[in-house]
């Protein structure tokens, strides 16, 4: 509210009297500058610098002959990306999983703090809340290969369960159909419940007085949730959520790359075990980069539409 | 809190409970049979027989991690950095995520991109090295903590929370006389404790799980942390060292000790939250702050 | 209440605050010692295998034999490549690198840029390191010249291991002799309840998801298929343009379709593998046969009546035994000129190197102490109980080994198993048959760019056929892909550098 009597004032001052009261206000805000200031003095230097390393997607870097005096080759290395016969495969894969993060798996952890936020009894609630939280630990080696002994043809527990049962044995691991399901709950499995803290921490945040009076106006807890919780946990949803659209190609390389065989590479190649192949491990840093900075120019452009759109929306936005 | 009493309120109440522990029960099955893998031999695990009791238990595998100091010097790094690392990061992400809250601060939209532009480029691991190489940074454990000081993903977590408390707050506190450290040391961050708990808990699990930095910066292996250890193992164990030389004919290790080293890397960071918990506690800050 | 607050938080500001500085201090004192290290030393970066970097008190007996001061930088085996590149890239390699085959190549620009120093002339002026084999170091040469020595390591370890009480029980005479033998070994043991428990629980092979160093490149080779590479009417083709690749892929069809083979191994870990023929499911495996040992571990624990044994020589159908080789080396050592600055600092390590190689220094980093971590028998070592001492204490070192026991007169193992003794055996009689790459020291720039990932199109034409997902026509059409993008140009390059060395 108040912001905005202040830029409708700013239309009738003059530049400089605007100048004047821009002036003030970072006088007013000196201690506030200094704060961020360590922090800013970290971003430049651990980030920013670190930066000047994505002029090589730009050149036929050779590690001996360093950033001065590699070979400057232009777009080629964006030219050879989009030119793979499997770039729009690739593409696709990408955006299909990221799709299923956004619209699968994004609402599990808001569900799944809901519910917890319904439990009465504490002690149950923390037990709950510790337990769910442990798979984040196991790393995806240790997560495929449990997946592998439960869903293999060759004894797995699974397959065993359902021949007795007098279904077909499937094949999990190898059809390209059961990939993305797999994937998809694989993250659900080991991420929820780690996901689950922020939103509690934001329903925490919510005043319990808004509650009693709810319920004195009689109203049941779907509408509690739906009228109080959930309005209250808007902010950091779409902000979680616009950080998640940045993070559009990064959908775990390790957990992809374990799942990725033969059978389901059409349906499980990504951007970032495409790269592994196809430049780092054959040490092409150049190439490489180029399609790291390709993710992050897409990544950026969904960015800045979701956070217009956010901001569109009358939310806060991230910047 | 009043119960809901009606019908409805009863069936939703055993629905839901029920599910969350059906959910917590499929979250904990995997790693209880790693904890039973790591109470029992190599063969038995070879067999495939068991999920959660083996019929042969055995503490080899306990006894052969623990019979050098190797994982006791891991886990002593592992909490050092783990705790300091915390410290430090929450220090600078609180200053300047309070301070990225303030909208009426002049270019804070412009520094916000800057910000969130970090979290879609980066330079890459060489340039990175250089970087931390200049700031004189090899070889010490400050080079696990410093080059990921502030992560902009919880920076800008706690700006929202931040940015969520009543204006009012700031206000009384501002005409009491305080400035704008005062405001967020006494006001901003008491009242926000769910929040910095749950940011801790972040840093806290980076730091924890950090081991890339720890072999590209130290080369002093005594200084590694236990993800190093513990991934070594894995990889090792699974035969997947699929960048390793593959012409060394080295036998793997047991798959019990792989799973010891699992629960003994794991068991400290598990701790932590339950620890953390009391934190967020409904509304509680909140209300004794106002009061 | 607030006062306390504030009180917790100022605190925390000050503990951190003082956390700082402490570590500052203690960061600007490593500092310190890193600058006192001084040129005396040796730096090494070598692979670690192991889970743990070894106590160093094999270190300082090597450094009192030899009189060098040494630095180990031990790289986790996982990540050698990261570590590697990032050395590289930022010109802090040290004094000497340890790089395994698949990493040479992506050096071999700045060799010929004059970045590492050229080690074959010098050779000879070295006891010990003028024994190392001339047709090894010929697989490491770059442009006819030589700027590495090498760790050996047994031309190929390739065969077959299998369950001799269940090819006992089915009164299968003796091992498979020929592939089609082979066949019907898979068959048997899936087919007629070798192990007696009148279930219908068992295979034949087990395999897992890597097609060289799983089972599949080694029965290609039985085929006859080529190492790699082959050559043709004197053009370098890939061993995919064979028929005997072909022939090797419908065998694997046969296995599969038939059940004789875990179904799901394209995407079976080796782990998972060994415990399959641990745990009594398969009664083949075909790998490197050293495993043979320590699957026996094992499996004696879970089923006491296991009965291994090794075999080499499967005939394929023309008749002739083959088997693929490794280059001779499991690693090479490079020698940076940006660390190693002049002629004399370059004699010294290799004067370390040449020390190394003599036989009481080679015992020591193989097989550790005498007495303490093995024992001599027959002019063989044995090692003691405490597999798990000698696992930290020495094993690690292993790596840094240079030549092989026929150059540097370490010991043999002699190994208490029969079958682990008779695969030691059969390693060297492999060599009557090995199978080369001819590509070894040849140059192909666009195999170099696109080689990794084109292969993958192939890696997956060939499991896919083997899946029955994909017939003949089919994978001709992945060569033709493969030919297309970029592998006509591959075959090009190698032939004409083939030729030009004829």
């Amino acid at each position: 509210m108040q912001s905005q009597t202040e830029t409708k004032a700013g239309k009738v001052l003059s530049k400089n009297e605007k100048w004047e009261l821009i002036k003030k206000r970072i006088k007013k805000n000196k201690l506030i500058y200094l704060m961020i200031l360590p922090g800013l003095l970290y971003f430049f230097v651990y980030k920013y610098i670190p930066m000047y390393g994505l002029i090589i997607s730009f050149q036929d870097y050779k590690p001996y002959q360093g950033i001065m005096g590699s070979q400057w080759v232009g777009l080629e290395h964006f030219k050879r990306l989009f030119a793979d016969p499997d770039f729009w495969m690739i593409f696709k894969n990408t955006l299909v999983l990221f799709g299923l993060q956004l619209i699968i798996f994004f609402p599990v952890p808001i569900i799944l703090s809901l519910m917890l936020n319904e439990v009465r009894s504490m002690p149950l609630k923390r037990s709950v809340q510790t337990l769910i939280y442990i798979p984040h630990f196991m790393s995806w080696v240790i997560i495929v290969s449990i997946t592998y002994v439960l869903l293999t043809m060759d004894g797995g527990i699974v397959n065993g369960l359902l021949q007795q049962a007098g279904f077909q044995e499937v094949n999990f691991l190898l059809n390209p159909d059961w990939f993305r399901p797999m994937y998809i709950l694989q993250v659900i499995w080991r991420e929820a419940g780690w996901g689950t803290i922020i939103f509690l921490a934001a329903i925490a945040a919510v005043d319990a007085q808004l509650y009693e009076a709810a319920k004195i106006d009689g109203a049941g807890r779907f509408r509690q949730m739906w009228h109080i919780t959930l309005p209250a946990i808007k902010g950091v949803i779409v902000i979680l959520l616009i950080l998640k659209i940045g993070d559009v190609l990064e959908l775990g390389f390790e957990h992809v790359y374990l799942l990725l065989n033969s059978s389901n590479r059409e349906v499980a190649e990504i951007f970032d075990t495409y790269v592994y192949t196809a430049g780092l491990k054959q040490g092409q840093f150049s190439y490489s980069t180029a399609v790291g900075f390709f993710k992050g120019l897409v990544g950026l452009v969904l960015v800045v539409i979701a956070n217009w759109l956010a901001k569109k929306a009358g939310e806060e936005g991230v910047y | 809190m009043i119960e809901d009493k009606t019908a409805g309120g009863r069936l939703f109440t055993v629905v839901n409970i029920t599910l969350l522990l059906l959910f917590a029960l499929l979250c904990i099955l995997p790693f209880m049979h790693v904890i039973a893998g790591s109470f029992t031999t190599s063969a038995e695990l070879a067999e495939k027989a068991f999920v959660i009791f083996p019929t042969e238990w055995s503490i080899d595998a306990y006894k052969y991690i623990f019979s050098t100091d190797t994982i006791f010097r891991a886990l002593l790094v592992s909490i050092f950095v783990t705790a300091g690392g915390t410290l430090w990061s929450m220090l600078l992400s609180v200053l300047t995520g309070y301070g990225m809250s303030r909208k009426d601060l002049p270019g804070r939209r412009v520094i916000m991109f800057f910000i969130v532009f970090t979290l879609l480029f980066n330079g890459g691991m060489i340039p990175t090295f250089l970087v931390v190489q200049q700031t004189g940074l090899l070889n010490s454990l400050l080079a696990l903590v410093i080059p990921v000081s502030i992560n902009a993903f919880n920076m800008i977590i706690l700006k929202t929370f931040f940015q969520n408390l009543p204006a009012s707050l700031e206000e009384s506190a501002r005409i009491d006389g305080c400035n704008d450290f005062g405001i967020l040391f006494r006001i901003v961050i008491p009242c926000s404790m769910p929040a910095i708990a749950t940011i801790s808990l972040f840093y806290a699990v980076t730091y924890w799980n950090t081991y890339m930095h720890a072999i590209l910066y130290l080369e002093d292996a005594s200084k590694w942390p236990v993800q190093v250890l513990l991934r070594q193992i894995v990889v090792l164990a699974s035969g997947m060292n699929y960048d390793g030389s593959t012409y060394m004919d080295v036998p793997p290790p047991e798959q019990s000790v792989k799973m010891a080293v699992i629960v003994v890397a794991t068991i400290p960071v598990l701790l932590v939250y339950p620890f953390l918990q009391k934190h967020f506690a409904k509304g509680a800050l909140l209300g004794s702050v106002k009061g | 209440m607030k006062m306390k607050r504030t009180a917790v938080a100022f605190c925390l500001i000050g503990l951190v605050s003082e956390a700082c500085s402490n570590n500052n201090e203690s960061a600007s004192n490593e500092e310190g010692n890193e600058g006192g290290g001084g040129s005396g030393t040796i730096e090494i970066m070598s692979n670690l295998h192991t889970p743990e970097v070894p106590e160093p008190f094999i270190e300082e007996k090597v450094e009192e034999q030899t009189g060098a001061d040494l630095s180990i930088n031990w790289v986790p085996d996982n990540n050698y490549n990261d570590r590697l590149n990032t050395a590289f890239s930022t010109g802090t390699l040290p004094d000497v690198v340890y790089v395994n085959f698949n990493h040479f190549n992506q050096f071999k620009d700045a060799i010929r840029d004059d970045q590492f120093w050229e080690v074959g002339p010098y050779l000879d002026e070295y006891e010990n390191l003028s024994k190392l084999k001339d047709n090894v170091l010929d697989n490491s040469r770059v442009d006819g010249k030589l700027y590495t020595i090498y760790q050996g390591r047994p031309l190929s370890r390739q065969g077959l291991i299998y369950r001799k009480d269940w090819a006992e029980q089915l009164g299968l005479d003796g091992p498979p002799e020929t592939t089609e033998e082979f066949f019907e070994y898979a068959k048997a043991f899936t087919e007629q309840d070798p192990d007696q428990d009148g279930q219908d629980d068992t295979i034949g092979l087990t395999d897992r998801e890597d097609l060289v160093y799983g089972a599949f490149k080694t029965v290609s080779s039985w085929f006859g298929t080529p190492n790699d590479w082959g050559v043709q009417d004197g053009e370098i083709r890939p061993e995919f343009m064979f028929p005997e690749y072909v022939d090797t892929m419908k065998f694997f069809r046969r296995l599969h379709e038939n059940g004789y083979i875990n179904q799901d191994f394209p995407v079976t870990s080796k782990s998972d593998q060994q415990d399959m023929f641990k745990n009594g499911t398969a009664g083949l495996y075909v790998g490197s046969m050293g495993d043979v040992g320590t699957l026996y571990n094992d499996a004696e624990n879970i089923n006491p009546d296991v009965e291994y044994d090794v075999h080499n020589r499967v005939k394929g159908p023309d008749g002739e035994y083959g088997i693929w080789s490794i280059p001779g080396f499991g690693s090479l050592q490079l020698f940076p000129k940006s660390a190693v600055e002049t002629e004399q600092e370059l004699r010294k390590i290799l004067d370390f190197f040449d020390k190394l190689m003599t036989r009481e220094t080679a015992n020591l980093i193989s097989w550790g102490i005498k007495g303490e971590h093995y024992t001599v028998e027959d002019g063989k070592a044995v090692m003691t109980e405490d597999s798990q001492k000698f696992d930290r204490e020495v094993k690690p070192y292993q790596s840094l080994e240079i030549g092989e026991p026929a150059t540097n007169g370490s010991y043999q193992l002699k190994a208490e198993y029969a079958p682990k003794a008779k695969s030691e055996e059969l390693n060297i009689d492999n060599e009557d048959f090995l199978i080369e790459d001819p590509t070894l020291t040849l140059d192909s720039e666009t195999d170099l760019q696109k080689g990794t990932r084109l292969q993958q199109g192939i890696n997956d034409a060939t499991y896919n056929f083997i899946l029955g997902e994909l017939d003949e026509e089919g994978f001709e059409q992945a060569v033709q892909t493969w030919r297309n993008n970029g592998g006509d140009q591959i075959i090009k390059e190698y032939t004409e550098a083939y030729q030009e060395l004829q």
